[in-house]
């Protein structure tokens, strides 16, 4: 490979590398303006910025390093508390990753030299940044005024002394006991529980502090004055020891702390932790140096802090409240971090090419069928031996599927991650106070499934924003807190992933939606619809005009288009909306549109194929059953006759069998002539010819080189919900 | 001198479990089997701990917590309140009378002993 | 010499009691000494009150000892570490060793 060949590659890795940072740093941008607790966040931007800035150093884009320059020299800024993080620095600092973006991609494009309109505008966004520099060096001087004065507070809360002694060695942990003044009114003796202490392990040295016990005169006998430090030897759990006090420790100091001289046991046991990304608290709690209880006080106080407005990382009041010493924290927030960095370091390792692991996935889908091919032919042999061998590849191949559509699943949360810059533009551009909250960013799916899902998305959360929200002054007349909340959620469901877009507005109005399908001709005047139905008639085509947003509660616009994406998707959509609270609507995507589960059956002379996860239950079919439902289990089940859908003329065969399905809480009988098993099967769309055959979701190949087709049950029950509709 | 310990509680099951685990740690027990019972039993005789249930007939554990820490004798004697996982309010209740120590039912006898050394020198 | 000889409890009991009971023990004389020989319960505020007397002592510059400690008391002042402290040569009463 030539230099320059490989400089090209090292230059695309590049791009593609900024871009991710880029997309860091805006997301962390994002977090700014809603958390409090931005130390971490920061630290994430400024290193995007600062590898951007280095790459660029090496392909000598002087114009990139110089402008990246100055957003770090913010951010360093930001690091050390210099600059207070608010809307308006983000708001300064957006633009840089924009203008960013622009500058990168133009060295893509292979314009490697800056124009001069590019340059303007780097400067014109460096101006923007200069007051929050000038801010920052205002602050420098008088930093160290703020530190000394920081040290004084500390000093007036009484510090756990070190216990200076040879014994030290011996013990491992370090107690301070300063119990209630009021405990031996209680009946609590220190003297007692200290000496059920020695049940848990050793006292290597103690020391009776009388410091606190005031003058004769205002000494009250019956209040506890006494303070005891304690070294102690014991191989208890922390947990243990601190449940000895259980009974004095409201009103009372207690602190167990690991001994100084175990300090650096405690680090390296933080670092042999195999840990991933766990919180700073459980990191602690899990190597036995805090417990539970004393990181639910420290979370108490952090909350009760950000209730004043102030804010302070865990580790610190943790510091603060003698529960753990500062280079345990450290060696712990080091720890999550790198752990952090290696996940990122594992997140980028590899770059696929896209192309190529779809050919692996359809090669694996050949795989499955040539293995079920095999085994059939070997079942037919009847040797044990051959059936054994070929049953080992079968699991085998099954488990190489598994992983390889594990390569191409992807959690969503970075497609969430998108919307918080659209939340936050499109709520300015409306006038709206909107916040999002995204959940269930770690769900995984199906790359190809996330590249499709977005303009939907987009959709969905655009329509909530615009005519689900209602403007700020409104919520206040109807008791809503003023600020709007939009709902991003991800989780898997037997089989499907489902993503929710909520928002807490106006609602669907059912009345105007029913109004509105009359005057459509979508259905008729009078007819009883359940709220359900009536909801999901605004994906019906007829209800896409323009001139509903305003008069309809919103959420007209293009709703069919979002259906049709997702039904191209093998999924489907629903509606859950209560007036004046808000709406929901969840969409339901298979995890993976390569290969499914499915469940053989026989009709006449043909096979078909049921999606196992749309399967409850085979019955077999009451004989002599004429209607076109039955009764299961004291409930009417409707069913559809395969055999006259698909107009198969065979003869009957004695025994028929209703597969039960059931879509979105509808239940429905399959009837079908042939139970043929289980099967893993690869799905290979129809051709743009049957695009237009309902019912039918694609076709495969199964063992025996026969085709069967794959039956797509949801549009199949909405067919029979239909015919039920209009007798 | 072995310490004196009073179990106060209606079931006698309970009464027993507690006085067989307390003996044979070498502690005297004296039984009552509620609040009044154990009013009249106490009568100044020195005890050095007192284990009471919350729910019993005739005077129920917290007030006879109440009753006791009014007596010189009593003021300042450890007390323990057995209580069970659903009585959680209870136990703050009991504090609030001054029985500051509680044992959640149902109990192992070492730890009734656990809790009974945390409160009391041998 | 003026000498004081507790009797069995020296605790939260009796602690609101023996406080002025020891103080005004320590105006009587320069020279003191506690028996502690029948001292067969002492809890935290027992021994604070020791405490305390030893101090006040000092301050006024009078000479306190301790003496014929019981078992009771041996056992606290082992616990909290204290023997040395309180400076007296411990001088174990009759009935024990």
């Amino acid at each position: 490979m030539s230099l320059d060949k490989e400089m090209q590659e090292l230059l695309v890795n590049y791009t593609i590398e900024s871009a991710e940072l880029l997309q860091v740093m805006e997301e962390g941008l994002m977090e700014l303006e809603s958390i409090e607790e931005s130390e971490e966040t920061i630290n994430a931007i400024f290193r995007a910025a600062h590898t951007i800035k280095g790459g660029a150093g090496i392909f000598g884009f002087e114009h990139i390093v110089g402008f990246t320059h100055v957003v770090e020299s913010v951010l360093d800024a930001m690091r050390d508390g210099l600059l207070k993080v608010d809307s308006e620095l983000v708001a300064a600092l957006l633009p840089c990753c924009d203008h960013l973006g622009i500058l990168v991609r133009e060295i893509a494009k292979g314009h490697t030299e800056e124009n001069s309109d590019l340059t303007k505008q780097s400067e014109k966004i460096i101006a923007g940044l200069q007051p929050f520099l000038d801010n920052a060096e205002g602050k420098q001087t008088d930093s160290s005024q703020v530190a000394s004065q920081s040290i004084q507070v500390q000093d007036e809360t009484h510090r756990v002394q070190n216990i200076e002694c040879d014994n030290s060695k011996s013990g491992n942990w370090h107690l301070f006991l300063h119990f209630n003044p009021d405990c031996l009114r209680d009946g609590m003796d220190p003297l007692s529980f200290i000496l059920y202490l020695t049940k848990l392990g050793e006292i290597i040295e103690l020391t009776t502090s009388t410091q606190a016990l005031p003058s004769a005169g205002e000494m009250d006998p019956e209040s506890n004055y006494l303070i005891f430090e304690i070294v102690f030897k014991s191989d208890a759990e922390k947990a243990d020891i601190e449940n000895v006090f259980d009974f004095v420790r409201a009103g009372s100091q207690i602190h167990i702390l690991p001994l100084e001289s175990k300090i650096e046991y405690y680090i390296d046991l933080i670092d042999s932790l195999e840990s991933d990304d766990m919180q700073l608290g459980e990191l602690l709690i899990k190597c036995g140096v805090i417990t539970r209880r004393e990181l639910e006080e420290g979370l108490q106080a952090q909350q009760a802090k950000r209730e004043r407005q102030q804010s302070q990382h865990i580790g610190d009041i943790l510091i603060e409240q003698q529960t753990v010493q500062k280079p345990i924290v450290s060696a712990a927030l080091e720890k999550q971090q790198r752990v952090k960095e290696s996940k990122a370091i594992e997140n980028q390792s590899i770059r696929v090419d896209a192309g190529r692991l779809d050919i692996l996935i359809d090669l694996i889908g050949e795989l499955v069928i040539a293995g079920a091919s095999a085994s059939l032919r070997a079942s037919q042999t009847g040797d044990m031996a051959l059936q054994e061998a070929n049953a080992a590849v079968i699991s085998l191949v099954e488990e190489v599927r598994d992983s390889a559509l594990q390569l191409r699943m992807v959690p969503i949360g970075s497609t969430f991650s998108r919307f918080q810059r659209v939340v936050r533009d499109v709520s300015k551009e409306l006038g709206k106070d909107i916040k999002l909250h995204i959940s269930g960013a770690d769900t995984e799916i199906d790359k190809s499934v996330v590249e499709k899902i977005g303009d939907p998305l987009m959709h969905l959360v655009r329509n909530a924003m615009d005519h689900g929200i209602e403007p700020a002054q409104l919520r206040i007349e109807r008791d809503k807190p003023a600020q709007g909340n939009l709902q991003l959620n991800a989780y898997h469901s037997s089989g499907n992933i489902v993503i929710e877009v909520s928002d807490d507005g106006r609602g669907l109005d059912r009345d105007k939606i029913l109004a509105k399908a009359v005057e459509r001709g979508l259905i008729q005047v009078g007819e009883t619809l359940s709220d359900q139905e009536v909801y999901s008639l605004i994906f019906e085509p007829g209800f896409s005009t323009a001139d509903q947003i305003s008069n309809l509660s919103g959420r007209g616009v293009g709703m069919d288009v979002v259906k049709r994406n997702i039904t191209e998707l093998r999924g489907d959509i629903a509606i859950d909306s209560t007036p004046g609270k808000g709406t929901t609507l969840r969409i339901y995507l298979p995890l993976t549109l390569a290969i499914i589960d499915g469940f053989l059956v026989g009709v006449g002379e043909s096979s078909y194929v049921i999606p196992l996860d749309r399967v409850v239950e085979c019955v077999a079919l009451p004989p002599n059953e004429n209607h076109d439902y039955m009764e299961l289990r004291g409930e009417v089940l409707p069913f559809i006759r395969l055999r006259q859908l698909f107009n198969k003329k065979a003869t009957l065969s004695k025994r028929q069998n209703v597969i039960v399905v059931e879509h979105l809480g509808v239940k429905a009988g399959l009837v079908v002539d042939k139970l043929k098993g289980e099967l893993q099967t690869v799905i290979k769309p129809l051709g743009k010819l049957f695009g237009h055959v309902q019912g039918v979701g694609g076709s495969t190949i199964l063992g025996s080189g026969e085709v069967a087709l794959i039956i797509d049950v949801p549009t199949l029950l909405r067919q029979q919900e239909f015919a039920s509709n209009t007798h | 001198m072995s310490k004196t310990i009073m179990i106060v509680d209606d079931s006698s099951s309970i009464r027993q479990l507690v006085k067989i685990s307390l003996k044979g740690d070498g502690y005297e027990v004296i039984e009552a089997c509620d609040g009044k019972d154990a009013l009249s039993k106490m009568d100044g005789k020195k005890i050095h701990l007192i284990i009471s249930d919350v729910n019993m007939p005739n005077m129920d554990g917290i007030t006879f917590v109440k009753e006791a820490k009014k007596l010189p004798a009593y003021k300042f004697t450890p007390i323990i309140m057995l209580t069970t996982e659903s009585q959680q309010s209870k136990i703050q209740e009991g504090q609030a009378a001054g029985a500051k120590a509680w044992v959640v039912k149902p109990f192992q006898p070492q730890q009734m002993l656990a809790a009974v050394s945390k409160l009391i020198l041998p | 010499m003026q000498t004081l000889a507790l009797e069995s409890e020296l605790n939260i009991f009796n602690a609101a009691e023996q406080k002025p009971r020891l103080l005004e023990f320590l105006e009587c004389d320069e020279e003191l000494e506690v028996d502690l020989a029948n001292v067969s319960e002492i809890d935290t505020a027992g021994l604070q009150l020791l405490i305390l007397i030893k101090r006040e002592a000092m301050k006024a510059g009078k000479k306190l000892k301790f003496v014929m400690h019981s078992q009771a008391v041996l056992n606290v002042l082992e616990l909290t570490n204290l023997t040395g402290t309180f400076g007296d040569q411990v001088v174990l009463s009759s009935d024990e060793e």
